[in-house]
């Protein structure tokens, strides 16, 4: 296990991080278990494959449209058709997050077809090369760019006073109520910002991988594993979820060849449901 | 209303059941083999719902991963009946098989809560679909495995599964039935109405949870038997396919969770809206089958039996109160 | 009366952490009693009869109840050999009537296992009429008051058969005449069932006039046990509730 495997590892969970993170936050703070997550993922993919053919627009820039198109989609999504069905409980959101996960994917296929689609950017060959070992650019960038989301999202939900409102929510239903925090305004922006991330991720997928609707699936997935490996709502966790499931994938593909990827990371996942459901960090929130 | 009045009411609704029953056993008689096919998925989405109704409807637990058992049911019929067992043992040994891994995980999974329960199980589905995947010599792998062909005219064949799956959906509906109706059935309610009171009552709710599972397993693993005969052949993203659970919740939440009757009628309603979809908006028809969900569950929340029975009881606590009678 | 000791409570303590919300209680209850477990929120008397009833697993000490030793059971164990409580913010069975909560009780509880709905049946219309709720019996729990939902979860309890009834804080919510209906309630059937009463009260007009004996608790310790009288009388108890200052002008006096 060189170093080689050590970097392969932790750009994948990298990427995962991010990807984890948004889904994390929908579950733990709104409370809504997003099956379409993977689907606006993907969304997010196509959306930065339409910028660049079009206008050449590199992904790694396209992000912030991306982020910003799947933020208003997700706020339209909560505040329409998920906040209306809350009392009805899970089975509700389950179904409801599904069929629009559907809605999705029936778009995806008739505008862009199964086909697998992805983004050369000019720079696609090339790496860095440290200490013996290949760090493909793209991936490197989209490592650096994850980090700093995580850590922006952090910062926001710390510092401004909506993240503060969304926490206190999170933590403390009835005393945000009693000092006038409108409960549903902050899980609809949070459950925005999860999609927001969901199409950043997307993006910065689209200049790696190859993606098509059938991706969807793999991707909803790996998001399950991370966001209880980390714990819901947890944003450290999610990340350090991500970076786990990275090192697992890596190392099941080396070991047990690929096809039992997958299922590494579903028996990791139930493991830690059965006997650690707080997700390996603990806590719920920082500590 | 008196004694006597609801007496008559029950034998009526007896009659009307019995007619209905007798009806759709001669139906095969009279329609193509194509609608004979469509009632018999029809009948199997029903029963799987049934076990959703079950756990979820009535208990408040909501098992996504039940497909999980209709994967079992048709795997292991298919490896017995490939050793030479004949369908019958096969099925029996698929049952057991499946209720005894309804008890086996049940015990660390049933402890978790909503939430965390519904994807567990998705997992656990996940998981024994990717080991049915991966052990090739024994289930064939992910190309998928067959299983005997029934040696008769395909019309007879067909007459055979569509009478096979409407008995397994009435067994299974009665069942339900006396369940719900009996001293079990209260601790199954009252874990959903409210758990922990339910524990501080004298129920066992660990015990509770895990019998109802299996109930649930076994019919489910049944129905996924039958299929599997029935198509002859199966593939394990199709029998472990989660669109199966999704589907059949859909068809209990339309028909309305938490009656008896409501998993029927919402897989008549799912089924048709679907082949509807499918032959005249193939190209549309996921969004449509989408869309069509969302409104669904915005305007009929209680489903379709759920709602009429607001309705009746409704009415009657609006009625005038006749002279003399007492409303309790 | 019988003067058995039918709950023995041995050195129980529970901590979270540092913080001690039980700490070394001990104290005993005799059949047919009525006993008062009173002192200021946060005393740790809800914490203590979570531990007694199962809910809540102990740092410390043992429960002991008819001589059995309960400290392990489950909480529907307990339930089952006739210790119950109700609660102090009611629990009622969301989505089912009225008949159907106390049915319930009446099924699992400390009865015959060979309990079939019939019997049930019969056994929760006598506990409602008793109770006085036959006439909601059909109402939704969604439909009626909160004085007749903790009416109504007395009688779940009452359907259960116990020997043993903690009451947590029943009193919480209801007006002076409601509080005082509900007192009557307790005195009569704690006559006619023999039953044992864990007093848990806020409202001391009520506890006092009820209560054969009474125990204090204060920051999870036992500070009084006596008659209501001595109870009243003890500085430790006056300072508990109304603070130094007070209980040194009391002294004073």
């Amino acid at each position: 296990m060189g170093l080689q495997f050590f970097i392969n590892a932790i750009l994948l969970g990298g990427l995962y991080a991010l990807m984890g993170l948004g889904f994390s936050l929908q579950w733990g703070i709104s409370g809504i278990i997003n099956l379409a997550y993977g689907a606006m993922v993907v969304l997010g993919s196509y959306l930065s494959l339409v910028l660049f053919n079009t206008l050449r627009i590199d992904p790694f820039i396209s992000l912030i449209f991306t982020g910003t198109i799947l933020f208003f989609l997700g706020a339209f999504v909560y505040r329409f058709s998920l906040q209306p069905l809350l009392k009805g409980g899970i089975v509700f959101t389950l179904i409801i997050t599904f069929a629009i996960r559907l809605i999705i994917e029936n778009i995806i296929l008739l505008v862009w077809s199964a086909d697998y689609r992805t983004i050369r950017v000019g720079y696609a060959g090339s790496s860095i090369q440290a200490f013996n070992t290949f760090i493909p650019l793209t991936k490197f960038l989209t490592f650096i760019i994850a980090g700093i989301l995580v850590y922006l999202t952090y910062l926001f939900m710390m510092n401004t006073k909506i993240g503060k409102g969304i926490q206190a929510v999170a933590l403390d239903k009835e005393g945000a109520l009693a000092v006038g925090v409108d409960d549903q305004r902050m899980y609809m922006i949070n459950f925005a910002v999860g999609t927001a991330l969901a199409g950043i991720t997307g993006s910065l997928w689209a200049s790696i991988y190859s993606f098509s609707p059938h991706v969807i699936g793999v991707i909803i997935a790996k998001v399950f594993i991370i966001a209880i490996l980390g714990g819901l709502g947890n944003i450290w966790g999610a990340a350090a979820g991500g970076i786990l499931l990275g090192f697992a994938e890596t190392s099941g593909a080396t070991l047990l060849g690929s096809q039992w990827q997958e299922a590494i990371g579903l028996v990791i996942m139930v493991m830690v449901l059965l006997f650690r459901p707080h997700g390996l960090i603990g806590r719920k929130f920082f500590g | 209303m008196n004694i006597t009045e609801k007496k008559i009411n029950m034998n009526k609704t007896i009659i009307l059941i019995l007619a209905l029953i007798l009806l759709f056993i001669l139906l095969p008689r009279f329609i193509s083999g194509y609608y004979v096919r469509i009632f018999t998925a029809i009948f199997m989405y029903a029963t799987i719902a049934q076990g959703f109704n079950l756990m979820s409807g009535y208990m408040g637990y909501l098992p996504f991963g039940n497909v999980m058992f209709f994967g079992i049911g048709a795997y292991v019929t298919a490896i017995f009946m490939g050793k030479g067992f004949s369908f019958v043992c096969a099925l029996l040994l698929a049952a057991l098989a499946a209720v005894l891994t309804s008890i086996i995980l049940g015990f660390p999974v049933l402890r978790l809560r909503g939430h965390y329960f519904a994807i567990a199980t998705i997992g656990m589905n996940g998981a024994i679909m990717s080991v049915v995947q991966n052990t090739t010599e024994i289930t064939g792998g992910a190309m998928g495995t067959t299983l005997p062909i029934i040696p008769r005219a395909p019309g007879i064949v067909y007459n055979y599964f569509y009478l096979a799956m409407f008995t397994l959906m009435v067994v299974t509906t009665m069942v339900m039935y006396l369940v719900i109706h009996s001293k079990f059935g209260y601790a199954v309610r009252s874990i959903k109405a409210n758990e922990e009171a339910a524990n501080s009552m004298g129920i066992n709710t660990t015990y509770t949870k895990i019998t109802a599972w299996a109930i649930t397993a076994l019919f489910t693993s049944i129905a996924g038997a039958l299929y599997g005969y029935w198509m002859s052949f199966i593939a394990p993203e199709e029998v472990f396919d989660v669109m199966i659970s999704v589907n059949t919740i859909v068809m209990m939440l339309i028909g309305g969770a938490g009656t008896i009757l409501g998993p029927i009628i919402g897989a008549f309603i799912i089924e048709t809206v679907s082949e509807f979809a499918w032959s005249g908006f193939m190209e549309y028809h996921l969004a449509a089958l989408g869309i069509a969900t969302i409104i669904i569950v915005f305007f009929v929340p209680r489903g379709v039996i759920g709602s009429l029975g607001s309705m009746i009881r409704n009415k009657k606590m609006a009625l005038p109160k006749k002279v003399g009678e007492s409303n309790g | 009366m019988d003067n058995r000791v039918i709950l023995d409570i041995q050195s129980v303590s529970k901590h979270f952490g540092a913080l001690k919300a039980v700490d070394q209680v001990s104290f005993w209850v005799e059949q047919g009693e009525i006993v008062g477990l009173i002192g200021p929120n946060g005393a740790g008397k809800t914490t203590l009869t979570n531990i007694v009833t199962g809910d809540l697993k102990k740092t410390e000490g043992q429960v002991f109840f008819k001589g059995q030793n309960i400290s392990h059971l489950q909480p529907f164990q307990i339930a089952r050999i006739g210790l119950t409580r109700t609660y102090q913010i009611v629990k009622p069975l969301e989505g089912m009537t009225v008949e159907e909560n106390v049915l319930v009780g009446s099924l699992f509880g400390r009865v015959d296992r060979k309990n079939d709905l019939n019997k049930g049946r019969k056994k929760t219309r006598e506990i409602m009429e008793l109770v006085g709720l036959d006439k909601k019996k059909d109402l939704l729990v969604s439909d009626i008051t909160l004085p007749d939902l903790k009416r109504m979860e007395f009688a779940r309890v009452l359907a259960m058969d116990p020997e043993v009834v903690f009451l947590d804080e029943v009193m919480a919510g209801l007006n002076p005449s409601e509080v005082e209906e509900a007192s009557e309630l307790i005195k009569r059937i704690r006559e006619d069932k023999r039953l044992t009463i864990i007093y848990i009260e806020h409202i001391m007009k009520a506890v006092m006039g009820i209560s054969d004996r009474i125990i204090v608790l204060h920051h999870g310790k036992k500070i009084c046990e006596g008659s209501p009288k001595e109870v009243c009388d003890n500085p430790a108890v006056i300072e508990a509730y109304l603070g130094k200052r007070y209980a040194k002008e009391m002294i004073n006096k």
